[in-house]
């Protein structure tokens, strides 16, 4: 088992940067240089503040190597390491020691894989990631001149025909919303006969795939679109898809129609509608405005009716006077001052004119405006006052017949009476009819509404359910594609990781290894069992042993007063009690003296395995070594 | 790879067996690949063959598989995604075959880069003008630079002077688009 770790030990070293040779296996075969170079690469990787300052080769100079040992033990204690460690331990190097300290460094040693996965899986992120390898391998590759191109190289160093990327509307031969058979005649003739194929519609050839792409993706979003109002609005509104979007369409031409009304609202201080205005008046009639709207136009109308037939006199005043001035003019002799003087004067006397027409006008407006109040008041007063009428004529009508019905007073009251009460029995009888109508009515009636409600209610619910539905659809639907794109990813990972220690071996060791553990557990506890079975039994039998000794001892001692044979027999008897005593009692030394045998060769192998022997050699060495520097130093003092 | 709605009711009638037989399908594929690779006009749905169906739905089918392929050229679709957005219109296997062999052929052809024309080599020569008619002491440098340009396999110049400011100016934007291209190759 050592083998497997040292040779992940050895493993991570080669990666933290040890030069390790290729035929060291173990730990054991470890050099002290190597042992120094190794543990200052991976101090370097854990800490570079503590490792840069220590020096990964041995230095020739004992004391210098005394005090490289004294700072690595340092270094190595700041990052943490527990165990006992000083100088001795790279320079008179164990094995335990040194397998415990490379075990503690390399699980030090920051693990650069987190690195690698912390990258995120983010869409925008993965297309970061494309562009930059994209961009990466073209400028790896050298520029070469165009007779020595490969066909790989046509895409990056010589591009094809370049157009820019115009997209232009396309006729096409079917429409989404209305299928293909209701189509008027002329428009499936048109598609049969004379539309051109798609790819022939645009100016250029070069905007077929612009247009073709445009019109595909205007497609795709606009259905997108529609899902996601239909999910969210449509289904709230219980209403089928055509009848939403007419609906939609109904509301958002009112908007616009009220928007444009009320751009288009004639101003009162300016005299009279713009031509604009009234085309705008009139294309909003077309849009079939509402009546409010009718009688506010009505009324400009009206009014621009009215100033053009004030002003329509006006173009003939003027033409009048124009012709009268023309009449009254003088000779041709007359001198332009004199000409300006009389059409000056002409300018002044027509404004007069429009200005008293204007007075005029305003006057006649204000009359109208009185007139239609007072013609109002006098409907009202005559609506009234027919209503008085009908209701006097009524209240004649009644008293009339009863002054008819005087003459015969009795017999009228009679039958007068006789006809109320079979009216009030016609009453009575028809009230009762109408109850038994009402009550299997009423009971329908409230029938019909549980039933509505209910269904309402069911409705609601199944709504709120199929919009569960549709998120969970959703969620999963993104889920599903995170999960895709996710595992895509990894798969491109894993391939470009490298393969040189391989995790399943290693998994599978560790699980045969905890396999292995279990079942020396069980043996252990099978033992320890049978050693307890047989200690309890070795316990018993030696009490048998004593008491059965106990009582042949007594009765033979008893009879051996008497008989000379029966004392021989209980010599006999006690000789062969100590014998098997001894007997017993070094089989159990023999067997303490063995444990104590292995004890002792387990320890022996331990100590071997420290090299003691060799490592005094090494530090007798050392000592002399330091002893004659020391000596070089003080000489090299007194000289000077 | 997303469809619109049109696009697949267009590739499920081509795949209809009764309105496609084999071989009109081969013929139309081959058809729908040339209209987009060369400009034929309005009589590339002319052929004698494709004349007994119905020119509405050929027009359709032909616009459907047009789109189909530009977008698969654009999203560099690979065999599996092709054949599964195919069998999903149920399309038999030898019609996913024979339009799968037409696409490979004519991916190549379909064109969709676009870019301006690369610079490949640059000629300098500096210029200093001591004195010319309007001014008697000039005294000024200037760079006369010609750029070798090639686009399509078609190579052009690019002359032109600058004084020594626009050049330094033009080699730091040089210098600053290198170092964001090497930026973005690390991000």
């Amino acid at each position: 088992m050592m083998e497997e770790v040292d040779r992940i030990l050895i493993h991570s070293l080669r990666e933290a940067g040890t030069d390790i040779d290729e035929d060291v296996q173990s730990v054991k075969q470890f050099t002290s240089e190597l042992i120094v170079e190794a543990v200052v690469k991976c101090l370097r990787v854990i800490d570079p503040a503590l490792g840069n300052g220590l020096s990964h080769s041995l230095p020739p100079g004992m004391s210098a190597r005394f005090r490289l040992g004294m700072s690595l033990a340092q270094a190595c204690q700041d990052v943490g390491f527990k165990g006992e460690i000083g100088y001795q331990t790279f320079l008179y190097s164990n094995e335990p020691e040194i397998r415990s300290l490379f075990m503690f460094l390399v699980e030090k040693l920051p693990r650069e894989s987190a690195e690698a996965s912390d990258q995120p899986a983010g869409k925008s992120a993965l297309l970061q990631r494309a562009i930059a390898a994209q961009i990466k391998e073209q400028s790896s590759v050298p520029w070469l001149p165009p007779s020595c191109r490969l066909p790989i190289h046509r895409k990056t160093q010589s591009s094809g025909p370049c157009y820019s990327f115009h997209a232009q509307p396309l006729s096409l031969p079917y429409s989404v919303k209305v299928s293909s058979r209701k189509q008027p005649k002329d428009v499936q003739e048109y598609w049969r006969n004379y539309l051109l194929p798609v790819t022939a519609q645009p100016s250029q050839h070069a905007s077929v795939p612009a247009s073709l792409l445009e019109n595909h993706i205007s497609e795709l979003s606009a259905t997108q679109e529609w899902e996601s109002e239909w999910n969210s609005q449509g289904l709230l509104s219980r209403l089928t898809p055509e009848e939403y979007r007419s609906r939609k369409k109904a509301r958002l031409q009112k908007r616009i129609e009220e928007q444009l009304r009320a751009a288009a609202q004639p101003r009162p201080d300016t005299h009279g509608a713009t031509r604009s205005t009234s085309d705008l008046a009139e294309l909003l009639q077309s849009f079939g405005g509402a009546s409010t709207g009718g009688d506010v136009l009505t009324k400009g109308t009206r009014f621009t009716h009215t100033e053009k037939f004030t002003f329509t006199q006006e173009p003939e005043k003027a033409a009048q006077q124009m012709a009268a001035a023309a009449s009254a003019l003088p000779s041709s002799h007359q001198s332009e001052e004199d000409l300006k003087a009389q059409q000056e004067a002409e300018l002044s006397a027509l404004q007069q004119q429009l200005q008293q027409l204007s007075v005029q006008m305003e006057e006649v407006g204000g009359d109208i405006k009185q007139l239609t109040v007072s013609i109002q008041q006098v409907s009202d007063e005559l609506q009234q006052k027919e209503v008085s009428n009908g209701e006097k004529e009524n209240s004649i009508k009644m008293k009339r017949q009863t002054i008819d019905l005087l003459p015969d007073t009795e017999n009228n009251l009679l039958k007068l009476q006789g006809l109320v009460e079979a009216s009030s029995k016609r009453v009575v009888h028809l009230a009762s009819q109408w109850e038994k109508h009402r009550v299997p009515l009423i009971d329908e009636h409230r029938r019909l509404k549980e039933l509505c409600s209910n269904r309402e209610s069911e409705s609601s619910r199944k709504l709120s359910e199929i919009k569960d539905l549709h998120d969970k659809i959703r969620q999963s639907a993104e889920e599903a594609k995170k999960k895709e794109s996710l595992y895509k990813q990894l798969l491109t990972e894993f391939e470009t990781l490298s393969k040189d220690v391989s995790r399943s071996a290693y998994t599978m060791r560790i699980l045969e290894i905890v396999g292995n553990i279990k079942k020396q557990k069980e043996e252990i506890t099978k033992i320890l069992s049978d050693t307890k079975d047989l200690q309890k039994e070795i316990n018993s039998l030696t009490g048998k042993l004593d008491r059965t000794f106990a009582v042949t001892d007594e009765l033979v001692f008893k009879d051996a007063k008497k008989d000379e044979s029966v004392r021989k027999s209980y010599k006999y008897l006690a000789a062969l009690h100590e014998n098997c005593t001894q007997l017993i009692q070094t089989i159990e030394d023999t067997g303490t003296i063995m444990r104590e045998i292995r004890d002792l060769e387990e320890q022996i192998d331990t100590e071997n395995g420290k090299r003691t022997v060799s490592n005094l050699e090494k530090i007798l060495e050392d000592y002399k070594a330091i002893r004659q520097e020391n000596s070089a130093l003080a000489a090299k003092i007194r000289e000077g | 790879m997303e469809l619109s709605e049109s696009v697949m009711k267009g590739l499920q009638t081509l795949a209809d067996p009764t309105v496609f037989d084999l071989k009109s399908f081969t013929i139309f594929t081959e058809v729908a690949f040339d209209s987009l690779v060369s400009h034929r006009g309005g009589s590339v749905l002319g052929h004698p063959d494709l004349k007994h169906i119905d020119q509405t739905t050929l027009k359709h089918c032909h616009t459907a598989a047009t789109t189909f392929i530009l977008e698969g050229v654009k999203q560099n679709a690979d065999k599996s995604t092709i054949s599964s957005c195919l069998e999903d219109v149920k399309f038999l296997n030898e019609r996913v075959d024979t339009f799968y062999i037409s696409f490979q052929v004519g991916q190549c052809f379909v064109s969709l880069i676009h870019g301006p024309p690369h610079i490949t080599d640059a000629e300098w020569r500096l210029e200093y003008c001591i004195k010319n008619s309007h001014v008697h002491k000039v005294n000024q440098p200037s760079y006369l630079i010609s750029l070798n340009t090639e686009r399509a396999g078609a190579s052009s110049e690019i002359n032109f002077s600058c004084t020594m400011d626009q050049l330094q100016d033009l080699v730091g934007k040089m210098k600053d688009a290198a170092k964001s291209l090497e930026r973005a190759t690390q991000s």
